[in-house]
């Protein structure tokens, strides 16, 4: 039943056939959404569930789905696992709804979009299922997860979503043979040892994701106006800690404007890391493998971001508190199994095998305190970085205007002198940031 | 032939409304001197067909009409009646701990309403035509009786359709398929255009509903939507022209000269120069694109070569760069450029291959009689080669045109994901400077959900092209010129 599909095809297919081809088919489900459904549920009945993560999980997924069977051994389960990624699940779902998964991965950063569409099961609504089949309440999931996992998790204080990977955030990595510990503490003098060893310090600008940790640090804020339908920001004001918006672009403009900072574009920090440029980078856990076969896994080290130059002053940069995050279906037609499989699927067991077998850090203390985890180089950057870190709730409309924003800044079409253009710059930016989205 | 195509645009439109009007003349004429079993054809479609003993029609006929009014009562009037209002009832769901699902009420799916209506419609206009026609049958058979002709029995019905009516055999797949996949989807375009399902309203959870010609009076400006959709839109469609113009100039220009030298006497191997053109063809656009993006990226090879010999440096030193790269397909103006100059080794290939058949039919007498008057190689190609290809191949040039402005390919495999627009106008409303309409449709349904505003921009481009293609064919099939060539 795939409605969106036939409209796709009406708006551009009819134009241009060759798109067909790019058109990503979600894969089938059996719940139908149509009308009250008032069949009871007999003890034999099977209970169909589709559940969709990340195609390196499927591994993992597929024998954990095999313990909730064993789990749950009274009730006869049919459980399919299909492929989707964690970053692409809100465009697949949203194309149809009632024909996504019953329980499904998704990053942090999709959870108000899935939310104002309806596609969050209010999971808090079923808490009797859960204390009756797994003897918990949601106060003992939240209290089981780290704050702010939970927080990045929930809307008006309610659970949407069960935490699962933490750490999604970004940090500083650095090849420790060029840079020293004091090095790597502020940006100025990354850059100044960086270019003395004739190497380039590499972070990505154009992305609303990055570049507002420069903002935050400096006491900016964004969040969800009362209706959800737009971004509050304060970018082109003065942040709470007394700093301008106006200050903060020309602290990264100095950075950017610096020989030896690289502008990465949005993706390609990867490759940049693989030409053997960089001696440092602002990226997140994916690209700990990478660093390590380039510099040498002794070589590699982790640490908080830098300070910046505002004003006269080094601020620290913030960044965003990311996660990974299973969610479930408000359409799914077995809502109650789907949830009890969700929080089976992020309880502290799972997330301990999680770690075990794909390094993901978790979100639950008690596994992220176990001596395997908090010895881990990431996660002690990742920890020192999340006294500085926000959860970041904007709308669909906050991404392009502030990636145009931070490519003008990498490009060098503002000047650091021009404090006027900066305003301007910022003013515009904002008003596209807040626009009511639709 | 050629005398009959000379209708214009106006006795075209005009025969079409005459043929409408006999249509129903035809059908009037029947009711009114239809005898008994043709009147009551209007309510049992089979009845005229069982009074002249075409039993098998008749039944094909009642139960398709069986099959319609089952159709309407078991399933449009869940649609239809909400049709007005695309549904009112919210979607509410209370979580029932014994059976471990959720209760939900019977609520509305705008989006179902929208497109089961349609299909509702279209099915009724098809029956109301049969019905028409089914009428005028039994008044024509009625007659043949009358006159003592030789009615059909079913069998001879159906070899009427291996024989003088074989068109209409041929043709029902076809005019199936696009009503299914054309006709449905671009008829359901044109009503989202006038309903406000975006973002906001999407269903199931939320509906959406009419809102008339507000989403096309936003387009040009008016309205509450971020303030530079309209420029926007006007840069988008600007860029879109252009690009479609130069490139099918381009490809078009350089596919002729390429089959002129490849057919050229003093050309050696000619197979093997077009077979390897054609090789670009046969690769998917999909690969080629994508490593012909990965060689012009900014930390691309094509800019590690230019650095290396200096190139880089030097257009630094001239100012026409203000990076440490060549910004290939990141900056407006560069990426304008490239865009248009790989497409032109995408589309040659495909003009070689017309102009190539199009060259081995030139007038064989025309040319020897030029080149015996003394014509020179150049005169001959500008006053014979090139006229008599430009009438050949007109009607593609024009389809080429059309094509170019929806070529979602090129631009998107080229830009996505390595051009970010500086332009903080159009960054507000998504778009960038090497956007074309279709492929900034195309984000705004995929990552905004703005199903309302891509519909218009939808219909925006459609009319454009429909009006640019009426216009250039009739301009080109006009006159004369086809005998100029006879």
């Amino acid at each position: 039943m795939k409605f969106k599909k036939v409209l796709a095809l009406g708006l551009v297919g009819a134009m241009t056939l060759s798109l067909a081809a790019c058109g990503k088919s979600s894969s089938g489900s059996n719940n139908a959404g149509t009308g009250s459904s008032d069949e009871t549920n007999a003890s034999g009945e099977t209970i169909s569930l589709v559940l969709w993560g990340a195609e390196e999980d499927q591994t993992l997924l597929t024998e954990l789905v095999e313990k909730f069977e064993a789990t749950y051994s009274d009730q006869k389960f049919d459980i399919q696992i299909g492929v989707e990624s964690e970053s692409t699940a809100k465009d697949t779902i949203l194309t149809d709804i009632e024909a996504a998964a019953d329980v499904f991965a998704f990053s942090s950063d999709q959870i108000n979009d899935l939310y104002a569409a309806g596609a969050l099961a209010d999971i808090e609504s079923m808490e009797s299922a859960l204390t009756t089949y797994a003897g918990k309440t949601f106060d003992d999931v939240k209290n089981a997860n780290g704050a702010g996992a939970v927080e990045a998790a929930s809307i008006d204080d309610k659970l949407y979503a069960f935490p699962m990977v933490g750490g999604n955030g970004y940090y500083l990595i650095y090849d420790s043979s060029v840079l020293s510990e004091e090095d790597v503490a502020s940006w100025d003098s990354l850059l100044a040892a960086a270019d003395t060893a004739g190497k380039k310090v590499g972070m990505t600008l154009a992305s609303g994701w990055y570049s507002a940790g420069f903002f935050y640090g400096a006491g900016f804020s964004t969040s969800l106006s009362d209706d959800g339908k737009q971004t509050v920001c304060d970018f082109n004001g003065t942040s709470a800690d007394g700093y301008t918006g106006v200050q903060v672009t020309q602290g990264m403009l100095d950075i950017a404007g610096n020989n030896a900072f690289m502008a990465i574009a949005d993706g390609d920090g990867s490759n940049q890391l693989a030409s053997g440029q960089l001696c440092a980078l602002v990226t997140g856990t994916w690209d700990t493998a990478n660093g390590k076969n380039i510099w040498g896994e002794e070589n590699f080290a982790a640490t908080k971001l830098p300070t910046f130059t505002c004003n006269g002053e080094q601020v620290q940069m913030g960044s965003v508190d990311s996660y990974k995050f299973i969610g479930v279906n408000a359409y799914s037609e077995n809502v109650g199994w789907a949830t009890l499989l969700a929080e089976f699927l992020t309880n502290e067991e799972s997330q301990a095998e999680r770690y075990a077998q794909r390094s993901l850090i978790p979100t639950n203390t008690a596994v992220a305190s176990s001596e395997d985890v908090a010895s881990d180089v990431t996660v002690a950057a990742i920890a020192a970085q999340s006294d500085y870190a926000v959860a970041q709730f904007v709308t669909g409309n906050y991404w392009d205007p502030m990636k145009t924003f931070g490519e003008m800044i990498a490009q060098g079409t503002l000047s650091a002198d021009d404090e006027a253009g900066i305003q301007d710059a910022l003013d515009t930016m904002v008003e596209g940031v807040t626009a009511i989205s639709e | 032939m050629a005398s009959k195509k000379k209708k214009s645009a106006g006795q075209a439109i005009g025969g079409f409304f005459k043929a409408i009007g006999g249509f129903f003349a035809e059908f009037g004429k029947a009711v009114a001197k239809g005898d008994f079993f043709t009147k009551l054809s209007l309510i049992w479609m089979g009845a005229g067909y069982a009074r002249r003993k075409q039993y098998i029609k008749a039944i094909i006929m009642t139960v398709l009409e069986a099959a319609v009014i089952w159709f309407t009562v078991a399933f449009s009037t869940r649609y239809v009646p909400k049709f007005g209002t695309l549904g009112t009832v919210k979607a509410e769901m209370i979580f029932d701990p014994v059976t471990m699902k959720n209760i939900m009420n019977d609520y509305d799916h705008s989006f179902k309403i929208l497109l089961y209506s349609l299909i509702c419609f279209v099915v009724w206009f098809t029956f109301f035509i049969i019905w028409i026609k089914n009428v005028t049958n039994a008044y024509k058979l009625q007659l043949k009786a009358q006159n003592g002709e030789h009615i059909n029995t079913f069998i001879e019905d159906v070899k009427t359709y291996k024989d003088e009516k074989f068109h209409i055999t041929l043709l029902t797949l076809p005019v199936l398929g696009i009503v299914i996949f054309t006709v449905i989807p671009i008829l359901l375009l044109i009503l989202v255009a006038f309903t406000n399902y975006d973002q906001n309203h999407m269903p199931p959870t939320e509906l959406f509903t009419w809102v008339g010609f507000d989403n096309f009076a936003r387009l040009f400006g008016g309205g509450g939507l971020s303030s530079t959709f309209g420029y926007t839109f006007v840069r988008v469609l600007g860029w879109t022209l252009v690009w479609a113009f130069f490139s099918t100039l381009t490809t078009y220009i350089g596919g002729i000269l390429l089959s002129l030298l490849i057919n050229n006497r003093r050309t050696k191997l000619p197979k093997l120069w077009r077979t390897l053109f054609v090789v670009t063809i046969a690769v998917p656009q999909f690969v080629s694109l994508l490593l012909v993006r990965n060689f012009f990226a900014n930390g691309g090879i094509v800019n590690t070569f230019c650095e290396a010999i200096g190139l880089t440096g030097w257009l630094n030193d001239i100012g026409l760069i203000s990076t440490s790269y060549i910004p290939f397909l990141s900056a407006p103006g560069w990426a304008h450029v490239m865009i248009i100059i790989i497409n032109i080794w995408i589309g040659v290939p495909y003009q070689m291959l017309i102009a190539t058949g199009v060259l081995m039919n030139l007038p064989a007498d025309q040319i020897e009689s030029a080149r015996i008057d003394g014509a020179k190689p150049r005169q001959i190609f500008a006053k014979i080669t090139m006229p008599y290809m430009l009438f050949i191949t007109g009607p593609t040039l024009v389809t080429d045109f059309v094509k170019n402005i929806n070529n979602f390919n090129v631009i998107y495999l080229l830009t996505e994901g390595v051009y970010t627009t500086t332009n903080q106008a159009l960054a507000n409303s998504q778009a960038k400077e090497v956007d074309l309409l279709v492929t900034w449709l195309f984000r705004l349904t995929q990552d905004y959900y703005n199903y309302k505003m891509a519909s218009v921009i939808g219909i925006m481009v459609f009319i454009i092209c429909s009006v640019f293609t009426l216009v250039a064919f009739n301009r080109m099939i006009k006159g004369d010129r086809e005998e100029t060539f006879q």
